[in-house]
């Protein structure tokens, strides 16, 4: 359980002083003005009142103050909001963009929550719990002072009145944090389902699940809606529990100031009796004795759920996985032949390959069952992870962390499933690179249906590339590997999907690359694609 | 605006009667609270007043203090159960909201469902919904109580105090804010418009980077990409400070405008009672009430920080497709499929890619689509299974036109495996379960005849887990779950768009074996881009 103050909330902890300090300030003009009213309501029952008008801008003058100050508080607390929020969803991304594997935590749905709304979670803890705890740590105690200057039994009433409540609160918020730990784990769920039906909703109709599907989609979100009121109704609870109790003190103030002042009590008083001053005066201020624990404990959520968000992120923080060799940012080429090796390489999920050795310029097809480690030997060669025990040579030295940026720029690299950015077909294909975009449309067969396309290269892609059949999208990441004329290429299936036809153009594609002097090697099942190459090595059965 | 009005319709008539009883104690709990601190001013005065005088003997104590007791506790029970009302009526509202919207978009056109990113429709699902429960509870339900509280109050004070602090009271209140209230909208919904649109774009491309990471990598676009995503978030932060601002400056001028109407009615209460027009009791009175009307003032301003995303998340809400009624059923008339004269356009131009094309199936039978990527297989497939328009010819299935078959009907008669199907996160048994309800054995004689159920022994049985999007799968082998779950619709025809993608020969034609022996009597056709595939079909029909 994250201790308070939090390490990842340390970014914002000088401007959360200062709005802590500024919020006390703003809530300690509120006896100055409860003074004002005293003495002018006070006074006209003695006949020593003020002038109507100095009274009214007396207390109006200082009621501005207060929401000016108030005001400056806020500004200071949603700037340590900020520089939290900011620095939360930085290290966030450097986690992501380090990783080689995605986090065990959940898919890309999951991570964008909790890079999203999630961590805005954490605004209403650091802009209303810090300053209400230090109003708490100052406000009772200053005004328990003034009761008790006026009278002992006004200040006794609330000093046994007072400590009841965080003994309460902290009760309700142990149950709170359990709740709303089980209501974020559920939310983050219920997302990723989401997105899991949706990216499926064309499966979904053509099965016509969709009535079955949505029926599991209302359990769930039934399910979702009971957790948000168990903690809701914990929350709703305390606080209506405090609400009685700070009722039931200002109630015996009341009473206690009422009797005084009509003189049936003779008690509880530094000798001289009540002045009707002071008895309109410990009114005023008995609510506000209670109102900073009311607000602490209303905010006594927004910590509880921040508690499930920073341990969140902390597990996601603290999540050990392979990380990617290099940055994955433009570098230049590597030098040396476009030559790659696995030697005794076990691959990141364990599975032991054997040893491949592939000389420049040569042709060669990985084939084996499915399942049999092709995609993992192309992903080691690719330097996009590193092998368990083992090592990658490529360009006549071993693949590290220093050279792998170097080696990938060397590639081109056909992956089995492409996810296409949310951008337009060109920014897909070209990824930021210089080319000779229309010859690598030729060669990868693709540059009719480019032509055919509503809008050309400007036609925006899907996440699944929504208009290309399975053999369009296929070839454009042909195209997209070609692009920038790579010494090597790595292709994983680049022929499945595709007609005999089509295969066969591809396959020339990809030859032509060679025939240019790259290497060339492909994970493959079609025959007639591994006939094509220099020569063929099986990964073996499946397991 | 008019979105919001919509939305706050939709969410009255599913829970009319819990909003209706929450919104009526959220006006009791206001009224009580004014008429709390407003009797509890004017009970000390007096009572001060009384001792002055020596009367305090004669005072009545009891019945104010009683009823201030009662004020207190009622208080707190009538906002308890305000709360609960409130807040369960719009959860439950919103789930019957979130669930009109999944089944509009299950029922929109294809084109349509394939252009809807993930991310776009998991943000229109759960965000702008989530953000819509603001609408009643931050909305609409504290700007009536407080409105209606003002009235009360005014009458009130009017009646008890004087027409002087009444008008005042009510005058400031309701001016002053609605003024403040009219700016600060003004300024803020522009701005949490495009604070939403850079909190998508972050969330867009972070999605990107996460799901793209590889083929960012190895091009060197990744620390690109990561410069993308942080850009969105610096003019997300840049305009949310802006936003918070305006937010403060609406804050703090209702602040002020407590103060000044409070102080006015002190002032005002004093100047009366000094003119002897009324007690100062009763100047206490109309001060304690003005201070608790100010408290109504304060949910103003969340509603107006929130106004600009309710409204955002809203219009897009009520923008997106209704559902439809479930069609009346249908059964089939006749058998067989029958195509005549078709002619398919490929999307959004006037391009043929199938033109007056004239074929027919019967039951038992394999029909193999063969020709070059592009020739219009699978926009055939489509087209047969409904999904398609059909620019000119006519389909007939089991005697019946394609466009008479009601949507369920069709759907339960002719299955289609399209070239990528999508795997959800769950065990096999749930994946295949998304076909329909069936036993386990079923299920495993379904996994034979894929040529699956060795791997998912291997791999602990029907409860293995698979992840999103059929991750821990090979492309094979979740084509091969795609299949048996097409399978276990048992239809009349089967559109298989390359059903062997992936697999190895020895494999595909088991699959393709088991295929038919467990459809013994479906018309079966098949766009083939192997020969194996064709191997067994009773005709072949060449599209080019």
């Amino acid at each position: 359980m994250p201790r308070f103050p939090h390490s990842l909330l340390a970014p914002g902890q000088r401007l959360w002083r200062r709005a802590a300090g500024l919020s006390v300030l703003a809530a300690l003009l509120w006896p100055l003005m409860a003074a004002v009213v005293a003495w002018a309501l006070g006074g006209l029952l003695t006949g020593a009142a003020p002038s109507p008008l100095l009274a009214a801008l007396g207390f109006g003058g200082l009621g501005v103050l207060r929401a000016l100050a108030n005001a400056l508080a806020e500004g200071q607390a949603q700037a340590a909001a900020d520089a939290i929020l900011t620095q939360a969803r930085a290290n966030l991304l450097a986690t992501e963009a380090r990783r080689a594997e995605d986090s065990r935590l959940g898919g890309a749905g999951s991570i964008a929550a909790l890079a999203g709304e999630k961590l805005e979670l954490l605004v209403p803890y650091i802009t209303r719990y810090a300053p209400a705890r230090a109003r708490v740590s100052v406000l009772p105690l200053v005004i328990l002072i003034l009761a008790f200057w006026h009278s002992w039994a006004v200040g006794l009433i609330l000093l046994v009145s007072g400590p009841l409540i965080p003994v309460f609160m902290a009760l309700v918020g142990l149950a709170a944090k359990e709740a709303s730990a089980r209501q974020l784990a559920e939310i983050g769920t219920l997302n990723d389902l989401l997105v899991d039906r949706l990216s499926a909703l064309v499966d979904i109709r053509l099965l016509g699940a969709g009535a079955r599907v949505l029926a599991g989609f209302q359990d769930q979100a039934t399910h979702l809606r009971r957790r948000t009121m168990a903690v809701l109704g914990v929350a709703f609870l305390s606080s209506t529990v405090l609400e009685l109790f700070a009722a039931i003190g200002v109630a015996m103030v009341a009473v206690f100031v009422g009797f005084s002042l009509l003189g049936a009590l003779e008690f509880g008083t530094w000798g001289r009796p009540l002045s009707p001053q002071a008895g309109i005066f410990l009114l005023l201020l008995a609510p506000e004795f209670f109102q900073p624990l009311r607000d602490l404990s209303a905010a006594w959520h927004d910590k509880a759920v921040a508690d499930a968000v920073l341990d969140e992120l902390t597990a996601h923080a603290a999540e050990s996985g392979a990380a990617l060799p290099g940055t994955g940012g433009p570098a230049p080429r590597l030098p040396g032949p476009a030559s790659v090796a696995l030697l005794g390489c076990v691959t990141p999920s364990g599975r032991v390959l054997p040893d491949i050795a592939i000389a420049p310029g040569e042709r060669v097809a990985l084939v084996g069952a499915s399942g049999a480690g092709k995609t993992s030997a192309l992903r080691l060669m690719a330097g996009l992870s590193l092998p368990q025990t083992g090592q990658v040579r490529v360009a006549g030295q071993p693949l590290t962390a220093q050279t792998a940026d170097g080696w990938r720029a060397r590639l081109g690299w056909m992956p089995q499933a492409p996810h296409f950015l949310a951008g337009s077909l060109r920014q897909n294909l070209t990824l930021g690179r210089e080319g000779d975009l229309p010859a690598a449309l030729r060669s990868a067969a693709v540059d009719t249906v480019v032509a055919g396309m509503p809008r050309g290269l400007a036609t925006r892609l899907g996440e699944t590339g929504a208009g290309l059949s399975g053999g369009e999208a296929r070839r454009i990441t042909l195209a997209r590997a070609v692009l920038a004329a790579p010494d090597l290429i790595l292709a994983d299936e680049p022929t499945a999907d595709l007609d005999a036809a089509t295969a066969r153009s591809v396959t020339k594609g990809l030859l032509a690359q060679a025939a240019r002097g790259a290497t060339l090697v492909v994970a493959t099942h079609d025959p007639a694609l591994a006939a094509r190459m220099d020569r063929i090595i099986d990964l073996g059965g499946a397991r | 605006m008019r979105a919001l009005w919509v939305i706050f319709r939709t969410i009255l008539r599913d829970q009319r009667v819990a909003l209706l009883r929450g919104g009526a104690l959220g006006l009791i709990v206001v009224l009580m609270g004014v008429a709390l601190l407003g009797l509890s001013g004017w009970f000390i005065t007096a009572a001060a007043a009384a001792g002055l005088a020596g009367a305090g003997a004669v005072f009545d104590v009891f019945r104010p203090s009683a009823l201030v007791r009662f004020l207190a506790l009622g208080r707190a029970a009538a906002r308890y159960g305000e709360r609960m009302l409130t807040h369960d009526a719009t959860l439950r509202a919103l789930q019957t909201l979130r669930g009109q919207v999944l089944a509009g978009m299950l029922a929109a056109p294809l084109a349509q469902m394939s252009r809807l990113r993930g991310a776009q429709a998991l943000n229109r699902l759960t965000a702008d919904i989530d953000a819509l429960d603001g609408v009643p509870l931050r909305l609409v339900l504290p700007v009536l109580a407080g409105v209606a509280a003002q009235i009360v109050a005014f009458a009130a004070l009017w009646w008890l105090v004087a027409p002087e602090v009444a008008l005042w009271v009510l005058a400031g209140s309701l001016l002053g804010s609605a003024l403040i209230l009219t700016l600060a909208a003004r300024r803020m919904l522009p701005l949490s418009r495009r604070v939403e649109a850079a909190a998508q774009a972050f969330r867009a491309r972070l999605i990107d980077l996460i799901g793209a990471r590889r083929d960012l990598t190895v091009y060197g676009r990744l620390v690109a990409q990561v410069g993308a995503v942080q850009g969105a978030e610096v003019r997300r932060l840049a305009l949310r400070r802006d936003l918070d601002r305006a937010d403060r400056r609406a804050g703090a001028a209702l602040g002020v405008l407590g103060a000044v109407v409070t102080a006015g009615a002190l002032g005002i209460g004093m100047a009366l009672a000094q003119a002897g027009r009324i007690e100062p009791a009763f100047a206490a009175l109309g001060f304690f009430a003005a201070l608790a009307l100010g408290e109504t003032l304060a949910p103003l301003r969340r509603a107006v920080s929130d106004l600009g995303r309710m409204a955002d998340a809203a219009r897009r809400v009520t923008a997106a497709p209704g559902a439809t009624p479930p069609p009346t059923p249908l059964g089939p008339v006749g058998q067989g499929l029958r195509v005549e004269g078709l002619t398919l356009l490929r999307p959004g131009t006037d391009a043929a890619v199938v033109s007056a094309l004239t074929f027919a199936a019967q039951p038992g039978q394999t029909l193999a689509l063969v020709g070059p990527s592009g020739a219009g297989k699978s926009t055939l497939l489509l087209a047969l299974a409904g999904l398609h328009p059909v620019a000119a010819g006519q389909i007939t299935l089991a005697g019946r036109a394609l466009s008479d078959w009601p949507e369920a009907a069709l759907r339960d008669h002719l299955a289609l495996l399209p070239q990528r199907s999508a795997l959800m996160a769950g065990t096999v048994a749930e994946a295949l379960h998304l076909a329909g309800p069936a036993d386990d054995a079923t299920l495993w004689s379904v996994l034979e005849a894929v040529q699956l159920a060795d791997l998912v022994r291997t791999r602990g049985g029907l409860p293995a887990r698979i992840g999103p999007r059929g991750e821990g799968l090979s492309g094979g082998e979740a084509r091969r779950l795609a299949l048996a779950r097409v399978i276990l619709r048992r239809p009349q025809v089967l559109l298989l768009d390359e059903p062997t993608e992936g697999l190895d020969d020895s494999t595909a034609r088991a699959v393709m074996a088991g295929l038919r022996r467990m459809l013994p009597q479906a018309i079966l056709i098949v766009a083939a881009h192997r020969p194996l595939e064709t191997e067994g079909a009773d005709a072949v029909l060449t599209l080019n």
